[in-house]
Parts: structure tokens; C-alpha cells; sequence
């Protein structure tokens, strides 16, 4: 029998190459390409008087200075607005360059193209930009006070107002025997990936084609960007991916103004043009998210159960909105977990500040969702003297009234409809896991050693494998070995190893023989992107789809060529043979030597191939009605509805009775992605969102001053965890298979980081004997915080 | 005319040698003057450690060096961590084996680093392989692999001598 | 592109006139330029080597006069081709007095790039057009101003054989001198003083006429 891969925790086909510095990252291409930099607004909000150059003029390898006047045609109007939605009445998007106005710090106001980046940054430094000032509004609570505006013309700073409601909330509050109010806050952070953005752009004068290497997250959409921007025939524009130091949602955002203007400065200079931001950079051009102001209300009864849940809240979507609205959608929709809300109204505003973008970070609005409803089941267990787990399940969606319709409408335009999942079974796994019922007696043996210790608990669920759709190409070669290629990217998913697996298996091929090429517009023009926990579920399908049009061709041709019914054959290895008569057998190389009748032999597979060689039958055409040459297919997957996950996370941690210091000792997690077809690329998904949630928790924020300067744009000053601060992480699976698709697959992507901000406040809060409402929290904080807490009991 | 100078110094037992501004940073000579991409850049400040190499054998930023400054020393980037005849270090191997990478940008930094630290401290317990890596930051990994990566090294190794 | 300057040169307007008209004024204060020749009444022909930062070449211009009103203003038309890209530009100069003996010279110049050196971007354009334009007044006023050496520059090359007295057939090489590695000589810059090259052949054909 042919080894099945999927389901094993196969080693990366892609680590040899990375490990030997064999990557090909966006920097290490195009070493003789012009190099790039901007000069960038040093105020947040100003308007742009005069741009000087003067004195860059002598500098010696200086090649071009654009700025927005330079620009024509469809490069002079704003960057598109990329997920219009009915509730974003006033969605702004920025010029590629400042057109009159600047409106946060990293504004890009002039682009300076020259013999590398040195010679440009030199340039940039002379450049001089006059600007008038204006004052900047920072912070939600500025924004909603609307003294100033960021946009003129955007009244009162609200770029959307949104409600959603099921049931009458309101109403069944009102009647609820208990209710509650919270005030949480949600401070901003960052995806921050490794490896920033570039963009490297060469143009083919004779071929009029241009190719442009990008680290993003949709290639695709790039591709169609480009085309539009530069009026360009899309046939004409191909959009590379290679490969990407992490993106965590931040490159998913299109065009960045420089891949609209790093191609456009190729084609008018008739040069390779590359640009490679640097750090600051990245702090102050690229997007943050997290946040948010959130007031909740909520009806329950004797027993915790939910009645109605009211929430309103504040997002802060930074100068612009070029991706729309889909975090605040998130949050709403999201927020509900994996509970039956009663009646559930949500209604939010998503307002302008005078700084950098907000686009989705890993999560993409469901920490947040997760935070408010996790504080608030946090909160209706102390008022109740209730356990905090046992409020949980009281509230659970039972594993027999799936599927749950919960009323609402997801960030995908379609119903909100979990499709499986066991919460129950979960967080029983997870009780066990972490000891939950026996750590009172931790808790108080702690104390006694005058210790002081927390376990703190978050559940959430994820909608995953969004559409509208991806696909994917699976051909065999002649010489046997597979080719797979698919349109969305990848930054670190291991996608060429897991869609190899689900292609060798679906085939019966072995696994080495198979590769996978993602984020290639010249290798398949159709796809969406990688975000939002999709693309296993997508392109995983996909693939799948495609491998099974592949293998049902292939048996049928060796059918043919064995005089055998194409049922009674199986694939093993790469061999078509006839069960049970392994000597029956026909190598999946011929049977592509034989889908591809030929004239002329190139080589010896060809020879046996031609119209000479084979016994053909002189009354049917050599390719049939309705087929095509070759042993090769396309699959697309487009399912109906997302398809949701499931986890929940415990923590323990230990607060520091002097210095408020936050330890944490134990950090669990169970999680239920559906069929896992590389567990070990599963878990490292799941330790690299826990530790993006304990950065989340306790240590990223992005400080902004009054002015709009950002404080701690760099890693000396914006603190990602090392090492030493993430946790050993444990982890129990729970499979409950997807009935959405053929592969029963779910997400995993952003698991690991939804529940932080909650797991961390629920354990601080239960070691500190008062609620946290505000994260992240430093010691400095919680030291602020034991001592208001002092005093107001002594009150 | 910015002033060019002669740099020669020895990169993973290879003598190299080229002409370079005095700012020309130590990361981008190997970069782009060596061609030798492996070592990546990930702030230019020296925290996040994705440049680190190893100069006359000790971990250094490179990012925070200048080319010039290295004139005459032995430098060992992550493609010198590899065998002669191109198959994967000790390291590398343990980081295959333990999925200790994901997107691989930061993965350099950690094998340059590690490769030293093994050579001074062999047998380390898992408490001190964690802190031996705490001075370099992954953004995809959540360093459990990491950490165990450094461990299996360790023992690749042992395995290696007794052979 | 538009671009638009002044400049004031320390002598009275007949005088100024007259310098920027003489070909052996021109040939050793515009940037970058390596002969001028006279191909027809009121035109010329140049060879300049220019470019813009590290876009360089050496242009042949061509510049023809029109609408001489001496010694208040004219219009100059030249044209200007070369590896890196081409200039084509209408410059208005006028000439006014200005105090103290001066001469205040403003022009006005409204040219179309293309090729390579016309992606480069208005701002840089413009910023070096008129950085030359500068360079060239200041190097003509530095003659007025008797501050530089002008040793006389007889043509060194005789033109089209047979061609009438009017018609001035004289090339002009530009010294050997140091050549300022003006790494943004412009074409426009070129282009600008192209005019003043016309004007040169316009005043040395009054010359030799009258």
C-alpha cells in the first residue's frame, strides 16, 4: 500500500533550502536593481505645502524624485477601497504619494529612486518638504470627540456605524433578574513579521510585460491591482511571490503604494527597480490593529445562563481604510464564541485617528471579540460565586444542536452557522489537562508560601476557510514526477509540504515526487489570498479536487492500455496496477506519455508516445470529444459557508508580590481544527499564535503621543517576545471533522492567538482577587492597579 | 566619489574580498557584495538577531558592524554552517528533525548562534537552551521547537563524536 | 513641463546682448558644452554633454530663433536628442534694465521630455533645469564682470564651403578647462542656453553684416 502522508507529521520539504541560506526572500533578489526610499511625513496630520529638491540633486547616483504630481491616469486617484460594505459611508483610502495632505507620521509624500538604498536614504534626507501643521486627533476617545477631524469631510471621525442584532437584547435585559456592565479596553499592536515589506519590479521593454516580486499575501490581487493602476493589459502583469518572512495578515493588504509605484518607476525609467522598507519603516507605513473601546451589558439568570448580551464598542481604524471593515465585523460576529447568546445586539463605530492604518493582525478583530465575551462570563461567574468553567458550559452550544444558526451575518456577506464542534468534550480535555479542578489547592498552598498565583480560562471559536473560492493544478509529468501549483502564498505555513501530502495521497504517488508552487500568477491566474485561517481548507480541497479529476483520467487511460476496468485498478506509489495482480501494471509516467498522443519524439517517453508507436484505433479522433492532452487537471473548492474551529486556552500564572512582576508557569491549549493533515505544522501554528498572545497580553503596544508620534517605533521600544517569555505550551487535540468539505479540514492559522488577551486577565484577575479590564497589562500597571484596588476596598 | 576600501577577509573558509564604502554595513557586503543572502535583516538595530553571524567564532550582530570593521577576521554565516559537500549541519539537521522554523527568516540568526553556543556549552539542559536563544526573536515559532531544536543538536552531536 | 527664472547680470542690456551672443562667450559658460555651429541664419547647432544625477549622454541641440525684438527679447525654439531621451522647448527671453547698470534677463521656457530622462520626475527636472540655467548665468556674468579669464576663441573649423559672407559658417570647441563633474547638467539647461546659442549667431551675424 502506498504510505499515506496525511494525518503524519511529516518534516518540511521546504527546510533544507532555508536552513542552508538557500531562501530567496524579496531582498535577496535583483542585486542590480535601482534601490528606493521615501521621504516620509514626519507629522501626523499637516497639509503638504512644498516639496523641495533642490539639494538632492547633487547627490552623486541619484536617479529619479517623483511625487504626486508625477502621477497620471488611475495612479493620481486614491488607493481602492478593497471591501466596500453598506455600513462604510465614509471609507477613505490614501494617494500612492500625499496628494495635499498627510494624515498619519510615515505618510509617503516623495520617492526617491537611485544607485541603492544608501545613495537614496541620502537623497531622501535632502529633500525638503514644507508642511503646515494640523492638529492630529490620536485615540478613540479623541476620535469620537470629534474636535478635530482627521478628514474633513468625514463627519465626527466615523468612517462606519454598524449594528447587528438577533432577538431583542435590550428588552431581555431589562427583563433579566441580573445584569452586568463592563468597560474593556483593547490597546494596539502589530503583526510585525520578520521580514518587512518589498517589492521588486522589472520591465520587459521588447516583451511589453512586467514582473513584479512582492512579499504579500495575494499575488492575485496584486496582479489585477498592478493592471488597473498602470493601465496595463492584466495578461500583461505577472506577480511573484517568493518567499515571505511572515505576514501575520499584515501583507495582506494590496497595493501598498509601493507595488503600484516600484513597477511604475521600471517601466518610465527602463530599469529593475527594487525597494526593501527598513524597520521604522514598517512601524510607521505598514498597519496595526487590536484597538478598540468596548462597553458590554449583559442579562443573565440564577445560573449564568445568557439572556441578552448588548454590546457597543469603539474601533479605531488609524487614517484610512483601504480593507474596509471586516475587523470591527469580526468582533461583532466572532464575539459570541461558542455560546448561545439569548438575544444579542452589537453595534459599533469605526473611527479615524491620525495614525497608521488598522488592517487585520492575526485574529483579525476575534481577540477582541473573544476579550469581551471572556471578561464578561468571567464577571457573571465572581457576581454568581460560580465556577468559571461551569458558567461555560452552561452556556455551550450542544455538540447535538449543530448546526447552530446564530442570526448574524459573517465577515463573508453569508450567515454566521457553526458546523461542528464538541465544547464540551473540549474543555473537559482542557480541565484535565491543566488540572483546573484541583487548583484551588494550588492556589492556596501558594498563598501559604506567601506566593501568589492565577489560573485564568478563555474559550473561543473561529470562522475559518472563507471563501469566495481557491483552486488548484496537479499534473504528472512524464517522467512521473507531480507539479501542483495553486494561486494563494505562503509565509511560513509549510503549504508545500501539507498540499503535497494531500496531492500524493489523493494520486498514490510518494511524497518526494510531488511539488508545490504557490503565490505565482504565471503558474495559476485564479485565487484570493491567505488569510483568515484558508488556506488548508481552500487550496486543500482544491487540490484535492483536482488530484481526483487527475487519478480518475489516469485509470481510466490505463485502463485502456491494461484492458481493465478502471475499477479494479489502484495507484501505488506512483504505479497504476490492477488490484490483486500487481504484475498487471502500468507507471504513471506512461500513462502521461500516453495522454499526450504525439508527432514528433523529443526523447524516449515521447517516442513511445507518438502516432507510430501506439496501436490506435484509426476511427477515434487521437484526442476524444470533450478531452484534452495531457495528464493534468484544475479543481476548484467554493463552499457555501465558512467552516468553524474551535479551542480554549488555560493559564497559570504567578504575580510578584513586590514588583507586580507577571510569571507565567503553565500555558495549555485544546484545539479542534478538524482532520489534521500535518499535525506538527498544526502545533507550530498554535505555538507561534500563543506566543503572538502573550505578547498581545502583556507586552505589545503601540505608543502613540499626543501628536501622532509614534514613541516605539522599534524593537528596542516595542516589545516581541524572546524566548524567555513565551511558555512551555502543552496541547490536546480534539478532531470533529468539517461536514463542509471532502477533506473534513478547518483553519488553524490564527488559533493560537485569540484567546491571549482573555486567558492572561482571567488568570491575573483570579490571582489578584479584582477584575483586568485593560490589556496588555505591564507590572507597572498591575502594581497601579493593586493599589487603587487597596484603597478602594478600604473605602 | 565616496571613498571605496579594500575589505579581504575570510567567509565561511572561503577568502573573499571586494571594494566598499567605510559605511557599507557588515550584512549588506555579505548580502550583496558576497552574494552570500542567507543572513537577513530584520530591524538594523541590532535586537531581533536574524543577521547574526559568527565573527572570529563569536555570535555579532551584523547589522551593526561595518564591513570594514571585520577586515582581516574569520566570518562563519548560516551557509557555512552546512557540510563541505552541501548536506545539512548538525544544527540545520536538528532544525529539520524538530520543525524548529516556519517562515525561516529569523532561522540564520538562530543557527549562527546556536552553532557557537554548543561549541561552548555541549550538553545544555532545556532551561539553558532556552535562555542561549533568548537573545534572538521569532515572530512565527513560539521558539517550543527552538528550544527543542537546540536539544536534538546538542545530541546530533554526541551522536556525530561517537561515531 | 514649465520652468521660469531670473537672473541679474552686472552689465548694461546692450552689453549682455551682445555676450550672449557671442559664441565664444557661450561655448565656455554653458554646462557642458562642446561646439556650436552655425548651420543657417538665426540656427544653430550644439553639442552638449548633460544628463540628469546619473542619466548622462551628449545631446545634439538644435536652436532657431524667432521674434528678435534686440535688445528687449526673443524667442528661442531648440530641440535637443541624445541616447538618454529628447527636450523640446519654446523659452521666451526678455531683457529689462535693472539698477545700477544691471540687467535683470528673465525667461520662460515650456518644453516637453521624453525618453528615459523624462521619467525622472517633474521636480527633479525642473529643479535641474534651473540649476544650470543658474550656473550658466552666474558663469556669463562672471565674464561681464571681467572675473573670468576670456581669452579670445577664434572658430576652429571653417563651415560649408562657398557659403556667403551672411552666413557665418563657424564651429566653436569649448576650451579644456575643468569641468565642473556637474553630475545634473540638463538637457532643458542645454536647452535654455540653446537660446542663448541662438542668440549668439543671431548677434555674430549682425555682426559680420553690418
Amino acid at each position: 500500500m502506498t504510505t499515506r502522508t496525511m494525518g503524519e507529521p511529516v518534516a518540511r520539504r521546504e527546510d533544507p533550502r532555508l536552513l542552508s541560506g538557500q531562501g530567496r526572500f524579496l531582498d535577496d533578489l535583483g542585486h542590480d536593481a535601482l534601490g528606493v526610499a521615501f521621504v516620509r511625513s514626519p507629522h501626523a496630520h499637516a497639509r503638504v505645502v512644498d516639496i523641495d529638491v533642490t539639494s538632492a540633486l547633487d547627490v552623486d547616483g541619484l536617479v529619479a524624485i517623483y511625487t504626486y504630481d508625477d502621477l497620471t491616469d488611475r495612479l493620481a486617484e486614491p488607493l481602492p477601497l478593497l471591501i466596500p460594505h453598506p455600513s462604510l459611508t465614509h471609507g477613505r483610502t490614501p494617494y500612492a504619494l500625499a496628494k495635499d495632505e498627510v494624515n498619519h507620521v510615515g505618510e509617503a509624500v516623495a520617492m526617491v529612486v537611485a544607485a541603492d538604498r544608501y545613495v537614496a536614504e541620502d537623497a531622501c534626507d535632502r529633500i525638503r518638504v514644507t508642511y503646515e501643521p494640523r492638529p492630529a486627533v490620536v485615540g478613540i476617545d479623541n476620535a469620537r470627540a470629534a474636535t478635530h477631524l482627521v478628514h474633513d469631510d468625514v463627519p465626527g471621525n466615523v468612517a462606519a456605524h454598524m449594528v447587528q442584532e438577533t432577538g431583542d437584547a435590550r428588552a431581555a435585559i431589562d427583563a433579566a433578574p441580573h445584569v452586568l456592565a463592563l468597560d474593556l479596553d483593547v490597546e494596539r499592536s502589530a503583526s510585525t513579521p520578520l521580514e518587512g515589506k518589498g517589492v521588486y519590479a522589472r520591465w520587459d521593454a521588447d516583451d511589453r510585460s512586467l514582473r513584479v516580486y512582492t512579499s504579500t499575501q495575494a499575488s492575485t490581487s496584486v496582479r489585477a491591482a498592478i493592471a488597473a493602476k498602470l493601465d496595463l493589459p492584466p495578461d500583461r502583469v505577472e506577480v511573484v511571490t517568493p518567499d515571505v518572512g511572515g505576514g501575520f495578515g499584515v501583507k495582506i493588504v494590496h497595493p501598498w503604494p509601493e507595488e503600484v509605484l516600484v513597477p511604475w518607476a521600471a517601466i518610465r525609467l527602463g530599469r529593475e527597480v527594487k525597494w526593501v522598507e527598513d524597520r521604522r519603516e514598517h512601524f510607521v507605513s505598514s498597519a496595526h490593529e487590536r484597538g478598540q473601546l468596548q462597553h458590554v451589558r449583559v442579562g443573565f439568570d440564577d445560573d449564568g445562563r445568557l439572556l441578552g448580551l448588548d454590546v457597543r464598542f469603539w474601533h479605531d481604524n488609524g487614517a484610512y481604510t483601504p480593507y474596509g471593515i471586516i475587523v470591527p465585523i469580526v468582533t461583532s460576529t466572532q464575539l459570541l464564541g461558542p455560546y448561545k447568546p439569548g438575544a444579542y445586539r452589537v453595534e459599533f463605530e469605526s473611527l479615524y485617528t491620525n495614525t497608521v492604518l488598522v488592517t487585520p493582525y492575526r485574529g483579525a478583530g476575534r481577540p477582541q471579540g473573544c476579550f469581551a465575551m471572556e471578561r464578561t462570563m468571567d464577571a457573571i461567574a465572581a457576581y454568581l460565586g460560580i465556577d468559571r468553567a461551569e458558567v461555560r458550559q452552561r452556556n455551550f452550544i450542544q455538540p447535538g444542536e449543530m448546526p447552530y444558526d446564530l442570526g448574524l451575518t459573517f465577515q463573508d456577506g453569508r450567515p454566521l452557522i457553526y458546523d461542528s464542534g464538541d465544547y464540551p468534550a473540549s474543555l473537559e480535555k482542557l480541565k484535565k489537562l491543566v488540572g483546573w479542578d484541583d487548583f484551588d489547592a494550588c492556589r492556596e498552598q501558594a498563598r501559604a508560601e506567601g506566593r501568589r498565583v492565577g489560573i485564568g480560562l478563555a474559550c473561543y471559536v473561529e470562522g475559518t476557510g472563507v471563501g469566495p473560492y481557491e483552486g488548484g493544478w496537479v499534473k504528472v509529468e512524464t517522467d512521473g514526477s507531480v507539479v501542483v501549483a495553486t494561486g494563494l502564498t505562503t509565509q511560513g505555513q509549510g503549504h508545500q509540504t501539507a498540499f503535497a501530502q494531500v496531492a500524493a495521497d489523493v494520486l498514490g504517488v510518494p511524497l518526494d515526487r510531488v511539488t508545490v508552487t504557490t503565490g505565482d500568477t504565471r503558474r495559476f491566474r485564479y485565487a484570493v489570498g491567505t488569510f483568515a485561517s484558508r488556506a488548508l481548507v481552500m487550496s486543500g480541497n482544491a487540490i484535492a479536487a483536482a488530484a481526483r479529476k487527475v487519478r480518475e483520467k489516469a485509470l481510466r487511460i490505463a485502463g485502456e492500455a491494461l484492458e481493465a476496468d478502471p475499477r479494479d485498478l489502484e495507484i501505488v506509489e506512483g504505479v497504476v496496477r490492477v488490484r490483486g495482480v500487481p504484475t498487471s501494471s502500468i507507471p504513471l509516467s506512461t500513462v502521461a506519455v500516453l495522454s499526450n498522443p504525439l508527432r514528433y519524439a523529443f526523447d524516449a517517453e515521447s517516442a513511445r508516445a507518438t502516432q507510430f508507436a501506439t496501436a490506435a484505433d484509426p476511427d477515434r479522433p487521437p484526442v476524444a470529444e470533450g478531452e484534452e492532452p495531457g495528464l493534468e487537471a484544475t479543481g476548484y473548492y467554493s463552499p457555501p459557508r465558512a467552516t468553524f474551529a474551535n479551542g480554549m486556552h488555560a493559564a497559570v500564572v504567578e504575580t510578584d508580590l513586590q514588583t507586580a512582576e507577571i510569571k507565567v508557569l503553565r500555558y495549555c491549549v485544546v484545539h479542534d481544527c478538524g482532520t489534521l493533515v500535518n499535525p506538527r505544522i498544526v502545533e507550530g501554528q498554535v505555538h507561534g499564535g500563543v506566543a503572538q498572545g502573550v505578547g498581545g497580553a502583556l507586552y505589545e503596544r503601540m505608543v502613540y503621543d499626543s501628536d501622532g508620534q509614534l514613541l516605539n517605533a522599534s524593537f528596542m521600544d516595542f516589545l516581541m517576545p524572546y524566548a524567555s517569555e513565551v511558555p512551555k505550551i502543552e496541547i490536546d487535540h480534539l478532531e470533529t471533522p468539517s461536514p463542509l468539505n471532502p477533506l473534513g479540514v478547518k483553519g488553524a492559522g490564527e488559533a493560537g492567538v485569540i484567546p491571549g488577551m482573555a486567558v492572561f486577565a482571567s488568570a491575573i484577575s483570579d490571582a489578584e482577587g479584582f477584575a483586568i479590564t485593560r490589556m496588555p497589562i505591564s507590572p507597572s500597571e498591575l502594581f497601579d492597579l493593586r493599589r487603587q484596588h487597596e484603597e478602594d476596598t478600604a473605602r | 566619489m565616496t571613498d571605496l576600501h579594500d575589505v579581504e577577509l575570510v567567509v565561511n573558509g572561503v577568502p573573499r574580498s571586494a571594494r566598499v564604502p567605510a559605511r557599507r554595513l557588515l550584512s549588506d557586503f555579505l548580502r550583496h557584495d558576497l552574494k552570500l543572502t542567507g543572513t537577513h535583516v530584520g530591524c538594523e538595530h541590532g535586537v531581533c538577531g536574524a543577521c547574526t553571524v559568527l565573527v572570529d567564532g563569536r555570535p555579532a550582530r551584523s547589522c551593526l558592524l561595518f564591513a570594514v570593521s571585520v577586515h582581516g577576521s574569520v566570518v562563519t554565516t548560516v551557509e557555512g554552517c552546512s557540510e563541505p559537500d552541501g548536506s545539512l549541519g548538525t544544527v540545520q539537521q536538528a532544525f529539520w528533525d524538530c520543525h524548529g522554523l516556519q517562515c525561516g527568516f529569523c532561522t540564520p540568526g538562530f543557527v549562527t548562534t546556536i552553532t557557537a553556543y554548543l561549541d561552548e556549552n555541549p550538553e545544555p539542559t532545556e532551561d539553558e537552551a532556552r535562555e542561549a536563544i533568548a537573545g534572538n526573536l521569532c515572530r512565527c515559532t513560539g521558539y517550543q521547537n527552538i528550544v527543542a531544536s537546540v536539544l536534538r543538536a546538542a545530541e546530533l552531536r554526541r551522536e556525530g563524536a561517537r561515531t | 513641463m514649465k520652468v521660469s527664472g531670473t537672473a541679474v547680470l552686472h552689465a548694461p542690456r546692450d552689453k549682455v546682448w551682445a555676450a550672449l551672443n557671442d559664441p565664444a562667450v557661450l561655448v565656455r559658460t554653458i554646462p557642458g558644452c562642446q561646439q556650436l555651429e552655425q548651420v543657417g541664419p538665426d540656427a544653430y547647432r550644439a553639442t552638449v554633454t548633460a544628463g540628469v544625477a546619473s542619466i548622462k549622454g551628449t545631446y545634439s541641440g538644435d536652436v532657431r530663433l524667432s521674434d528678435q525684438t534686440e535688445p528687449d527679447s526673443f524667442v528661442m525654439h531648440a530641440s535637443g536628442a541624445g541616447p538618454p531621451g529628447t527636450v523640446s522647448a519654446d523659452v521666451r527671453v526678455t531683457l529689462a534694465d535693472a539698477d545700477d547698470g544691471a540687467t535683470r534677463l528673465e525667461y520662460d521656457a515650456d518644453a516637453i521630455v521624453g525618453g528615459v530622462i523624462g521619467g525622472v520626475g517633474q521636480r527633479m527636472l525642473a529643479g535641474v533645469a534651473k540649476k544650470t540655467a543658474g550656473e550658466f548665468f552666474s558663469a556669463v556674468d562672471d565674464v561681464l564682470t571681467g572675473r573670468a579669464d576670456l581669452a579670445p576663441i577664434a572658430p576652429t573649423a571653417a563651415g560649408p564651403a562657398g557659403a556667403s559672407a551672411a552666413a557665418a559658417p563657424a564651429v566653436y570647441t569649448a576650451p579644456q578647462r575643468q569641468r565642473q563633474a556637474v553630475p545634473v547638467g540638463v538637457v532643458l539647461g542645454a536647452v535654455v542656453v540653446g537660446a542663448l546659442i541662438a542668440l549668439a549667431g543671431v548677434l555674430i551675424g549682425w555682426l559680420i553684416a553690418s
